[in-house]
């Protein structure tokens, strides 16, 4: 049974307003301890009467007394959750799923790169690794996080605040303009600086800038992170992800070293319904998070 | 130490577990035989293959409430109606669906997560298989590792000796359950040997598995899926009667203030199955939709859980409105050319 919450705070998280995002409080104190989670895992977002949607955590365990949820309005459930206040009572079901591997990372260089709403669990990683407790044991990290514009981009403030930090390198970037002869190469809002779109490796970087026009695997490719003992964690839409991976290929990241988390129709989320698998897997239990060699292993179903 | 009962006092043997165990058997309802909770007037028959539905239906049931809810004022509240542990007999299962218990017990009771609406019915249940004497012509339980007088997943195991029964207890369970009946003589227990050895050699139905699992993996991108599904209209008979498909929905159902949640049978035939809230479905065909069944009861439930999730009933066989034939699938499969492929996606 799931876990009786309020909603403490709700937020439209971005211009369209199509994704709210939404803290959450237990209602009972033991519940609270219960719910030890991981960066990474999931929750079952529980609406009396409506249903169930599985949605990624965002806020990171070292972030005591609440849960952070971005919420996507998708559907039945997603719809009357948007409709919710502060003060409502819903229920919180998990955690699940496994979460992103720190302990193998431990020691290496870690590159964020993310696209739109999937930047959820992203953001529960970085707070963790940002975490004092956590910082050390890592060298350095990049984050690539991009957007159709700039008011799609989600956690603006904290964005913001952690750009100014020299423990992170934060490079976030919005589509380009397209003409009637493909993408125009020039800033698509201000101060978000063109980089050079013929030859994104060839593009200089001005120093403290992070702000950019640019599509996601071009920002990275510019941004050129270092593969040498490093991780890449790749979260966002399909379309993404595939012109991502070469460009991670390109600077020598490994299968083994490039991390994906995985969506699918979900309703258990304990590997019983038969519905979210591929191939043998289940995204929900033995998933979301997969690095790319065991994905090369399983059949191309999605 | 095996037992005889007289199938005229069987009725009477079943009472005997008392009020309070629900006692389910094959019972004939307008020339079909369903294993069920016999009602007012209803008795059990011994006259029959297999019955129409498997009895998975008495740990899994079609429908099923996992908890209720109301609301007071603002206020939502939960109950939770507990777990059903009402003693079961299950009297007169075919060892093919005795055995479908086995395999859905490593789905739902295992290390990772207990599912506990499945297990308290399992603990509190006691399984009487009911040996094949004459097996029908779309079985194949031999195939898939089980037999006419298989006895995984049962606590006793029974012969009709026309008459009478033969029951031979299987584990503790069993012989507590038959503790009460005579011991039956040598002479009975000859008979069932010969009938057994006999009943083994008269399955005429055989695939050849050997090697299944791996084959699935090769010609995963094959066209063979889109031929094998052309005529499948996704009406989801086989995985409702099958002993081991076990896919549940999960949904919510209101009358005003009150509702609860059930779990529902689901079948990944149905396109709805796996569509997602965005619109995209990863398996649009229905010939990939009849690879993941196939694919999952031949090989990643092997490679998750060392057994093959079929028993070679054929009641998919026999209730199937278009005639698709997994016995002629797998043949094919065996066949099929290896496929090398598609580089990504």
């Amino acid at each position: 049974m799931p876990y009786p919450v309020r909603i403490e705070k709700a937020e439209v998280a971005t211009t369209d307003k199509m994704l709210k995002t939404f803290d959450l409080v237990f209602l009972d104190k033991e519940d609270e301890d219960a719910f030890q989670y991981e960066p990474g895992q999931f929750a079952e977002l529980s609406l009396l009467g409506k249903g169930e949607s599985p949605i990624g955590i965002a806020s990171s365990p070292t972030e005591k007394g609440f849960l952070r949820f971005t919420v996507n309005k998708v559907g039945l459930v997603t719809q009357t959750l948007h409709q919710m206040k502060a003060g409502d009572t819903m229920g919180v079901r998990g955690p699940m799923g496994n979460w992103y591997p720190y302990e193998k990372m431990k020691g290496g260089n870690i590159v964020i790169v993310g696209g739109g709403f999937a930047f959820t669990t992203l953001r529960a990683f970085i707070v963790w690794l940002l975490d004092p407790s956590h910082r050390g044991d890592y060298g350095d990290i990049t984050v690539v996080y991009g957007a159709r514009n700039p008011g799609l981009l989600l956690y603006g403030d904290e964005l913001d605040e952690w750009a100014k930090r020299d423990d992170i390198k934060i490079y976030r970037c919005i589509d380009w303009k397209f003409g009637p002869e493909g993408p125009i190469e020039e800033a698509s809002a201000e101060g978000w600086v063109p980089i050079n779109m013929k030859a994104p490796g060839e593009t200089s970087i001005p120093a403290g800038q992070s702000t950019f026009t640019a599509f996601v695997p071009q920002m990275v490719e510019a941004a050129a992170p270092g593969s040498e003992n490093s991780w890449a964690i790749v979260c966002g839409p399909p379309i993404m992800i595939k012109f991502t991976l070469p460009v991670l290929t390109k600077l020598g990241f490994k299968p083994d070293r490039i991390v994906n988390s995985l969506e699918n129709r979900m309703k258990c989320g304990i590997g019983k319904c038969g519905r979210c698998n591929i191939g043998p897997k289940y995204i929900c239990k033995d998933g979301p998070v997969f690095t790319l060699a065991e994905l090369e292993n399983l059949p191309k179903e999605y | 130490m095996a037992k005889l009962l007289e199938k005229s006092k069987v009725d009477e043997f079943l009472k005997s577990f008392g009020e309070d165990a629900l006692v389910l058997c094959p019972v004939e309802r307008e020339g079909i035989v369903f294993f069920d909770v016999p009602s007012e007037g209803e008795s059990i028959t011994f006259d029959f293959a297999n019955t129409k539905n498997a009895p998975k239906a008495a740990f899994f049931p079609q429908s099923e409430c996992m908890y209720k809810y109301g609301r007071k004022g603002d206020v939502f509240e939960m109950t939770d109606t507990g777990y059903d542990d009402k003693p079961r007999v299950l009297f007169g299962v075919r060892p093919c669906d005795a055995k479908s218990f086995d395999i859905l017990d490593r789905l739902f009771v295992n290390k990772e997560f207990v599912d506990p609406y499945y297990q308290a019915k399992r603990n509190s249940s006691t399984v009487f298989a009911l040996g094949c004497s004459e097996p029908c012509r779309t079985c194949f339980c031999t195939s898939v590792d089980c037999g006419p007088f298989g006895t995984d997943g049962a606590d006793v195991i029974m012969t009709d000796l026309g008459e009478k029964l033969l029951l031979e207890p299987l584990n503790e369970k069993g012989e507590k359950a038959i503790a009460s009946l005579p011991d039956a003589p040598e002479g009975e227990i000859k008979k069932k040997e010969t009938i057994a050895s006999e009943a083994e050699g008269k399955i005429a139905s055989k695939v050849d598995i050997e090697g299944i699992p791996e084959k699935l993996w090769e010609i995963f991108d094959h066209p063979i899926w889109e031929e094998v599904a052309e005529r499948c209209l996704g009406c989801g008979a086989c995985t409702y009667l099958c002993p081991t498909c076990h896919c549940f929905d999960i949904q919510d159902e209101v009358m005003k203030s009150d509702g609860k949640r059930v779990r529902n049978w689901d079948s990944c035939m149905f396109p709805l199955f796996t569509l997602h809230g965005s619109g995209h479905n990863p398996r649009t065909k229905q010939g990939e939709r009849w690879r993941q069944r196939l694919q999952h009861k031949f090989n990643y439930y092997v490679e998750n859980f060392g057994c093959t999730a079929c028993v070679g009933c054929g009641r998919c066989i026999v209730n199937c409105p278009v005639n698709i034939d997994i016995r002629e699938i797998l043949g094919k499969v065996k066949n099929a050319e290896k496929v090398a492929v598609e580089e990504g996606k």
